[in-house]
């Protein structure tokens, strides 16, 4: 059974490109949510095997839903990868704080994000 | 302003078969967008998460009074905005012939010249907008071939999902136009 990611962005265009990279040049499967309280809602009803989020979106940030699932039993151990535009230490901290495992910044490299991936769940 | 112009050349791609994936995600976002306000959205969230810019402006051209008009704005004070000094009068004649301009990075007795890109929103063989990216986000040095292969797609492609109808009645004068 192949790994599951579960990609969550505001952005339906982000989506769309990260869903993209992931079920094409990957053997992952795919799950969506487009706001951090879906995510959290959606990775305890989903168990993926990993997260790929966005940090600014509406309703509950990335760094907050990141907080959540690290404080749910079914979603603790399960590898957080943030993706924002805002590259600065300082807030990367802020995503670490929050308990995620990495961090990549936006414009996203498709090879690299594939890379990336396949260094959390195998190829 | 004296920044290195020019129309812009490859420097380096992040992956043919990666790129592809790109344009056709924002080839898709704009063809189906539900309305104009959609497409806008859908024109910033790719400049943005493909090309790395929350700075940008879309300046439509206004025929009869050989103007731009500012469509819409992100990042940006569009009053205190003067296109035609950051594009110069030889960009804007590139832009209006359908030419992407592109300014490097560089210094301007001793001002910075940021790294800026202009888009020419083509319907009809005519540019009918100018789309301005006005500032990369930090970690972007520069523009790279993908962006280029993507701004010839939002060129050619961009013009009937943000403008609508609308974009039948915009035919344009051509350059030395006032901004």
């Amino acid at each position: 059974m192949s790994k599951k990611i579960l990609v969550v962005d505001d952005s339906k265009t982000a989506l769309m490109m990260e869903r993209e990279i992931v079920e094409r040049r990957t053997t992952y499967q795919c799950v969506t949510a487009s706001d951090g309280l879906e995510a959290v809602e959606k990775a305890q009803l989903e168990r993926p095997d990993l997260v790929l989020m966005d940090v600014v979106m509406p309703r509950m940030n990335g760094f907050e839903a990141c907080k959540r699932m690290r404080q749910q039993p079914g979603t603790r151990e399960i590898p957080i990868v943030l993706v924002t535009t805002r590259g600065e230490e300082s807030y990367m901290e802020a995503g670490f704080q929050s308990g995620c495992n990495d961090y990549i910044t936006k414009p996203v490299d498709g090879a690299e994000l594939v890379a990336l991936l396949q260094s959390y769940l195998g190829e | 302003m004296n920044g290195d112009k020019h129309t812009a050349t490859a420097t380096k791609s992040s992956g043919a078969g990666m790129n592809d994936l790109r344009l056709e995600a924002a080839r898709k976002r704009l063809s189906e967008s539900s309305s104009q306000q959609d497409a806008i959205e859908g024109l910033r969230e790719i400049v943005a998460n493909f090309v790395g810019s929350e700075e940008i402006g879309l300046f439509k051209v206004e025929r009869r009074a050989a103007t731009f008009k500012v469509y819409w704005s992100f990042g940006i004070d569009p009053e205190n905005y003067d296109l035609l000094r950051s594009l110069g009068e030889a960009g804007l004649q590139r832009v209006m012939r359908g030419e992407c301009h592109v300014v490097l990075p560089s210094r301007d007795r001793g001002a910075v010249v940021r790294v800026q890109a202009f888009v020419p929103i083509r319907f009809a063989n005519q540019t009918v907008a100018i789309l301005a990216i006005l500032r990369l986000l930090p970690q972007k040095i520069s523009f790279d071939r993908s962006d280029m292969e993507l701004f010839k797609l939002l060129s050619e492609e961009a013009a009937k999902p943000l403008f609508g109808s609308s974009v039948h009645s915009m035919p344009v004068e051509g350059p030395g136009m006032r901004a």
